[in-house]
């Protein structure tokens, strides 16, 4: 089959390998028909996340048709077409059984930071991902759900990833009605953490960026106002002067591990690799947010440390609230309002090629590049 | 701001209507769930970090480790994940694994051109002499 291979830090490329086959009775084959690239598929192409092997095929957002099944699947038939969590979750371990299917037990030999991720290197259980033509699928009867009739793919793809993380983003906030809430950053999930966002009643909702064609995108997207961090001389003390001096009530990190606004930060993290990345977003939020408020984290980081000012979260008193999404308890909500327009999924796609063009994807991605805020890939044969 | 910047706003206002409220609910099996899970069976080396007490069920096969960058990761796995040098041998040994596959990519046309050029130098060398 064809399929996005990882050959070092910022260069991949389209090659052939083998198809997956079955590897257990509850394991079925996808054909995939869209997959997209991730933000945080950026940290495994500039070589931030440990025992990312050469020949590794990246991709954690994809739906699909089933093509073969496990002996042991009952849920799916051949030909249902499916949209795929990006957990791989048992369901029925300790973590499953709790609803924290990020956090499964029975996918990841390699590492406890994470349960089995699709296509995002062996700390999260070496599964190759979806940017191909084929995908083994584990605990097919758990994870993936069925597309309804008359839906089409793309509507349905961000069910996988950005849109449970963003709506849990906010989630995580506990927004009760009214409240003033900071997203950083305009990318995808920041754009889903700003819709859901006013979904549970926040007052007044608020992005940051340094990319201004995104911001634009934010404002008309997610009806948020603006601030772009490069324009004002500190942002933690712009926002707090928004705020009666105080800061608002829920910041929420929507960027993670390679964020820009500190030199230091990216010497020392993703320079020198003396830190996981980039905590700078954290620490704003951290900063900014007003004492007693609540930082929500879904910003990807890796391990094993970051600066970051504990000392700061801990005498405001602040409630720190972070995980992978469990994304498989999300779906049939966010689904429920896609059906019903409250969330227009499909609007934040910009870009779309075909899976013969991901390396242009991803560089276009990578560089912010003519408007770019979501690339969808279709295989050739979809 | 208007009253309603979203169609729907507010349409999850209730915490109990979002579906991550509580964050861990009480313990049940998911919807299609199937115990006991059997083991996956491979014959491709997987490694586990020492940190964990028993292989899962179900893993990827993806990729074998090989080579030297292959021997740091075993190296690495010894090691339990909340230690600093787990990560940092697997951040040499992906270095490393890049640098191969670099040289294994160009011996077909590397070794030969190495041969020619050593051949020449010697041949010129005896010229020079003569």
């Amino acid at each position: 089959m064809r399929a996005l291979t990882y050959q070092g830090p910022f260069k991949v490329r389209v090659e052939n390998k083998p198809d997956p086959r079955l590897e257990h009775p509850q394991d079925v084959i996808l054909k995939v028909t869209r997959t997209a690239i991730c933000g945080s598929d950026l940290h495994l192409l500039h070589g931030l996340v440990p025992d990312t092997r050469v020949g590794h095929t990246f991709g954690h957002e994809f739906t699909g048709v089933v093509e073969e099944l496990g002996s042991e699947v009952t849920q799916l038939r051949k030909g249902d077409r499916v949209v795929v969590p990006f957990n791989i979750s048992c369901g029925t371990c300790f973590y499953c059984q709790r609803g924290l299917t990020a956090s499964c037990e029975n996918s990841n030999p390699s590492s406890d930071v994470a349960c089995g991720v699709y296509g995002y290197s062996h700390t999260t259980g070496g599964y190759d991902g979806g940017q191909a033509e084929y995908v083994r699928v584990p605990f097919a009867d758990v994870g993936p759900l069925k597309i309804p009739d008359g839906m089409e793919d793309e509507e349905a793809l961000f069910l996988g990833d950005i849109l449970p993380t963003g709506y849990m983003g906010a989630e995580m906030g506990e927004i009760k009605g009214g409240e003033t809430v900071v997203v950083f950053g305009a990318g995808p999930v920041g754009l889903f953490a700003m819709r859901s966002a006013w979904l549970m009643g926040a007052g007044r909702v608020i992005a940051v960026d340094c990319v201004q064609y995104r911001l634009d995108f934010a404002e008309r997207y997610a009806k948020v106002e603006t601030v772009n961090f490069r324009e004002v001389d500190d942002i933690v003390l712009y926002l707090k002067d928004l705020f009666d001096g105080r800061g608002p009530d829920v910041c929420i990190d929507a960027v993670g591990m390679e964020a820009e606004g500190s030199v230091g930060q990216r010497v020392l993290g993703l320079g020198l690799k003396l830190e996981a990345g980039a905590p700078t977003v954290l620490t704003w939020c951290i900063d900014t947010v007003r004492k007693g408020g609540n930082v929500s984290i879904v910003g990807v980081y890796g391990p094993p440390w970051n600066l970051m000012p504990i000392g700061t979260a801990m005498n405001k008193g602040l409630t720190l609230r972070m995980n992978q999404c469990n994304v498989r308890r999300y779906m049939t909500h966010l689904l429920q309002h896609i059906r019903e327009g409250r969330i227009d999924a499909k609007g934040i796609i910009t870009h779309r090629f075909s899976l013969e063009d991901a390396p242009k994807a991803y560089h276009l991605f990578a560089q912010k590049q003519d408007g770019c805020v979501k690339c969808v890939l279709t295989p050739g044969h979809a | 701001m208007p009253d309603r910047p979203i169609p729907g706003a507010a349409a999850d206002l209730e915490p109990s209507s979002r579906p991550g409220v509580p964050m861990e609910r009480a313990p049940q099996p998911m919807a299609g769930a199937r115990m006991p899970i059997r083991p996956q069976h491979s014959d491709v080396r997987v490694f586990k970090h020492k940190g964990r007490a028993g292989f899962p069920p179900v893993f990827g096969t993806a990729q074998p480790p090989r080579g030297l960058s292959g021997l740091l990761r075993k190296v690495a796995y010894g090691y339990p994940d909340h230690w600093a040098r787990h990560w940092m041998i697997l951040l040499l040994a992906d270095r490393v694994d890049v640098w191969e596959h670099r040289l294994a990519r160009a011996a077909p046309w590397a070794v030969p051109t190495a041969g020619v050029l050593a051949l020449t130098g010697v041949a010129w060398r005896k010229w020079a002499r003569a």
